[in-house]
């Protein structure tokens, strides 16, 4: 979800190619090549500069719609095909051929989905299914103390810095419905919106950390230094 | 048999293969950049530079070429004595063909085409939205007190949705 802006001047994309199984978009206004990974022009008068990130979730339908009735949805193009799309798009994408090798040493297979994390320069992956077992994970990823939730869809991820008024939290779930977490320094109740919705620290946010549902082999390419997350992992590859 | 004035034989000849690498230039400024970054193969930094140039410089080298061309098939058109070949005339009006349809296919984005393009992004509101479902997964912004989800079922197909949210012009990829 990039800023579609450069020094104030509004950019019109068009898909260009494909580079490494990420596109490429070009821009109406200068022709520079972006990478959508990353958001940085490879190619053109703009090379070298990098388009904004706008904080976005990845969300169950469900949950987006609780938590904003008032919002608006894509239309479908009633003209194109998008339909026959199949609601299974995902696990038939997840036999297509990967490009880029696999590594010796591996722990992750290259379509194993991971939840990508940068902050501060360090990245992060969290093996998707890692999380889903053990929600919510607390971990810090560039000195900064981090918090993984997965929803009750089982599906969607948040990130948040468990830190309010520069004071550090630890979170726990709670169990029942709906989802809410409780934390150990005031022992109030968190939302998955990460607000605090009973005790002491009631109305307060966590600040949002943005996270990257991916590919082990997209992540990889572009957070070449990436570390993984590797508590709880089943199934650790010794060679390939 | 009337006999051929010495020089033009030689002189069509030359133009034959003068239009023949034209042609064969043309295509491969529309062909290369579309091979080097098609999906399912490793691009490399080096081939990926490459397309760029190519098609950057393409849409005005193919016109020139086009240009080129012709001044070579007319040339070629008037040498050839009326009643006498017809082969070579022909050929250089057809080489015409794969120049002309390189002029043109450098200034197609076939890669876009193959990816349908959203071309104008409309909404409906959340109570009206009934062709997604609970379970759908979606991209979501809120900014400036506007939301607006994306239902990544679309955004799959579509790769590119370009969009204004809370005064934020936004690029939803996928």
């Amino acid at each position: 979800m990039w800023r579609a802006e450069i020094d104030g001047r509004r950019l019109r994309f068009h898909l260009t190619g494909i580079n490494n199984q990420n596109f490429l978009m070009a821009d109406e206004q200068t022709g520079s090549w972006w990478q959508q990974a990353t958001g940085e022009a490879v190619f053109g008068p703009l090379k070298g500069r990098h388009l904004d990130l706008v904080p976005y979730d990845e969300i169950g339908y469900a949950a987006w719609k609780r938590e904003h009735p008032q919002g608006r949805v894509l239309r479908p193009d009633d003209g194109a095909p998008w339909r026959r799309f199949s609601k299974d798009w995902e696990a038939q994408t997840a036999k297509l051929p990967v490009v880029t090798p696999a590594r010796q040493g591996d722990l992750l297979q290259p379509r194993d989905v991971v939840v990508g994390v940068r902050l501060l320069g360090m990245a992060r992956a969290y093996p998707l299914d890692a999380l889903q077992r053990q929600s919510p994970v607390e971990d810090v990823v560039g000195a900064v103390p981090i918090l993984l939730v997965v929803g009750e869809d089982g599906r969607s991820v948040r990130g948040f810095e468990r830190s309010v008024d520069g004071r550090e939290l630890h979170l726990f779930a709670q169990p029942g419905a709906p989802l809410r977490l409780v934390d150990a320094e005031t022992a109030s109740t968190w939302s998955f919106a990460g607000e605090a919705v009973a005790g002491p620290l009631r109305g307060k946010r966590l600040p949002w950390v943005q996270t990257l549902k991916d590919y082990w082999f997209d992540w990889r390419t572009y957070n070449p230094e990436t570390s993984v997350y590797s508590a709880g992992l089943t199934n650790i590859r010794r060679s390939l | 048999m009337s006999a051929e004035p010495s020089k033009s034989r030689p002189r069509r000849r030359l133009a034959g293969v003068v239009l023949f690498l034209l042609v064969v230039t043309a295509l491969a400024l529309v062909i290369v950049p579309v091979w080097l970054i098609r999906p399912f193969v490793a691009q490399t930094p080096e081939g990926l530079a490459v397309a760029f140039g190519l098609r950057r410089w393409a849409p005005p080298a193919t016109v020139l070429i086009l240009l080129a061309g012709l001044a070579l098939a007319i040339a070629v058109w008037r040498s050839g004595r009326r009643g006498g070949r017809w082969g070579s005339r022909t050929l250089a009006v057809l080489a015409l063909v794969p120049l002309l349809a390189a002029a043109g296919l450098a200034r197609f984005n076939i890669f876009e085409k193959m990816f349908s393009p959203l071309g104008h992004a409309s909404f409906a509101s959340a109570a009206d939205a009934k062709w997604v479902e609970e379970g759908d997964p979606v991209l979501a912004v809120t900014q400036g007190g506007e939301a607006a989800a994306y239902p990544i079922r679309q955004l799959a197909y579509h790769h590119i949705v370009q969009d204004v949210v809370g005064g934020v012009p936004v690029a939803a990829t996928y």
